[in-house]
């Protein structure tokens, strides 16, 4: 197996006295899509809180690179390589798509914020390289044609893959996708399955939540489910989709 | 507005700033227009943090207050030389700021006014009680101009001192415009629009806003070194919550988050209530009812009504 980008080790996290997650342990290689399934309330968007750093974990270890990242800040952890997506539509409402996504990849540059006030010759070699790579995401996920509207004014399904445009535009190692094909109709899943697949062959690794099992069937390589709060299976999709365990306490017999 | 509108307004706002003394012919107003012009500072400051980062601040005249007691200070006790304590003045509060935003950062909307309404609550306290230093409620006079006696600049000279507060209102303006332009000022936007989304994007939050509420103060401290020296006369009374909340109406009635907006604003907050004068003791109670019913009806304040119309009427045209 290569080398893994994101390395879970007994992961535990109680909300007062609900144990959200409990001893869970899984890794994401270098290049993998790994699915995470399960029932609703069964740990999945409290575990990509938990690995981005919404929230402290109450114990276990997190590794991204090799490097231990579970007491880092929340923006620390995407410089690292991580970067997110959330549930639900978040976005910066006044800026255009462009702005938004040109924003995520600041992250990336070396100058110092306040050479940008003055405008350093340094300073614009390195914007105009980050213009270049905004364009080439704003195409990966399909926005070039509204990179200049105010986001506010784009469709909920651009909206959704505008997150996945700023998360990629911090250059993550891993990406992290939050029910990304929630309120997507099928033409707009081909077309979330095809980008996941493209930023898999980027060599980013993706780890996707999702409900929707034909999605995540067709596009992960591995799959993790997990049922109140522990994982209860792990394998290839066709492994999965034949486990009693996992019919039993999520897809039941019809998948 | 174009590109190209808006430099027009720019640079008719400077030839009428330019040419203002000459159109003047009542002195008080020539004195009015210079205290706008430290207001326009103050306010510039204060759209830093309130107009473009979200977060209102009521602390803004404490800044000035700091400034304006900085420069008195080290030029009475050290004999530094004027055009240095004025300089010193925003550093200091720039410090004061450094070390009271990291803790009241942390806390969001009201409950960040309220602690910085405490500060300047303190900071006034301070100035009123600390007489051995402050001089108490009767102040410190005597406060030297700038320039030396008998020098080509005569800045006892009303004309004079005006010019001089307008080359550094321009200067401050222009460098508040790039601050907003650069990558810091598109942080600072994102953070009023959506700053748990900031965190997640990479973005280290707590430090553009401190960034923001140092810079408001840098710019505070400046505008109260500037009042020092020019009323020659300080004390307490101009740098408590009346004043901080001046600050926050010249923002929000020129057009909060707009670069011409705080220079709208700080003339309105300097000369409406001398123009309600004629309303005698109703004046303060007219004030207020103004400022509400402008904020009610020009949320985007003066600036955003003007561009708005603007917009409106070249579309007609076209």
């Amino acid at each position: 197996m290569t080398v893994a980008v994101l390395e879970v080790d007994q992961l535990c996290k109680s909300f007062g006295g609900v144990h959200a997650i409990r001893n869970l342990s899984f890794s994401v290689a270098a290049g993998e899509i790994l699915g995470l399934i399960g029932p609703n309330g069964s740990g999945k968007s409290t575990t990509v809180n938990a690995l981005a750093g919404v929230f402290p974990v109450t114990s276990g270890t997190i590794l991204l690179g090799g490097a231990h990242v579970q007491d880092l800040p929340e923006y620390e952890r995407v410089s690292m390589g991580l970067a997110r997506t959330f549930q639900t539509a978040s976005a910066f409402s006044e800026f255009t798509v462009r702005e938004q996504v040109a924003l995520g990849g600041s992250v990336t540059l070396k100058s110092h914020p306040v050479s940008s006030i003055f405008g350093t010759g340094r300073h614009r070699e390195e914007t105009e390289a980050l213009d270049a790579r905004v364009r080439d995401i704003l195409e990966l996920t399909g926005l070039d044609s509204v990179a200049n509207q105010t986001i506010g004014t784009i469709s909920s399904a651009q909206q959704r893959f505008l997150m996945i445009a700023t998360a990629l535009s911090a250059g993550p190692r891993i990406l992290l996708l939050d029910e990304p094909a929630a309120g997507l109709v099928s033409s707009e899943r081909q077309m979330l399955s095809d980008m996941i697949k493209a930023i898999r062959d980027r060599g980013i690794s993706v780890l996707v939540i999702e409900h929707h099992m034909a999605l995540i069937m067709e596009v992960c390589d591995r799959i993790v489910v997990l049922n109140f709060g522990s994982k209860i299976a792990e394998g290839t999709p066709s492994e999965i989709r034949n486990n009693r365990a996992v019919i039993d306490a999520y897809l039941g017999e019809a998948v | 507005m174009t590109f190209s509108a808006k430099h027009l307004v720019y640079g008719a706002a400077l030839i009428g700033f330019a040419l203002l003394p000459q159109l003047i012919t009542v002195k008080y107003y020539l004195h009015l227009s210079v205290l706008a012009l430290v207001w326009v500072i103050a306010a510039q400051g204060q759209n830093l943090i309130q107009g473009y980062t979200g977060y209102v601040s009521i602390v803004q005249a404490g800044f000035m207050g700091i400034g304006a007691y900085s420069t008195t200070l080290l030029g009475l006790h050290y004999n530094l030389p004027v055009w240095l304590t004025i300089l010193l003045a925003p550093v200091v509060s720039a410090l004061f700021a450094l070390c009271t935003g990291y803790p009241s950062l942390r806390v969001k909307g009201h409950y960040f006014a309220i602690v910085t309404l405490a500060f300047n609550l303190v900071i006034f306290i301070v100035l009123m009680n600390y007489s051995e230093l402050t001089g108490g409620e009767a102040g410190i006079t005597g406060i030297p101009k700038p320039g030396s006696k008998g020098g080509w600049l005569n800045f006892a000279n009303r004309e004079v001192y005006y010019y001089f507060v307008l080359i550094i209102a321009v200067l401050m303006t222009s460098l508040a415009g790039l601050i907003v332009r650069s990558r810091i000022g598109q942080a600072l936007l994102a953070i009023r629009q959506n700053e748990t989304l900031v965190g997640a994007i990479g973005i280290a939050a707590w430090k553009y806003k401190l960034f923001a509420f140092v810079a408001a103060a840098m710019y505070a401290g400046l505008a109260g070194a500037l009042y020092a020296h020019y009323q020659s006369f300080i004390n307490p009374d101009v740098f408590g919550l009346a004043q901080s909340l001046d600050a926050i109406l010249a923002v929000i009635i020129g057009g909060s988050g707009t670069i011409l907006g705080p220079v709208i604003g700080a003339f309105v907050v300097v000369f409406l209530p001398e123009y309600l004068r004629f309303a005698d003791s109703f004046r303060l109670i007219l004030y207020g009812l103004v400022l509400v019913l402008a904020t009610i009806f020009m949320p985007r304040g003066i600036a955003g009504v003007t561009s708005d119309l603007w917009t409106r009427l070249t579309r007609r045209a076209a």
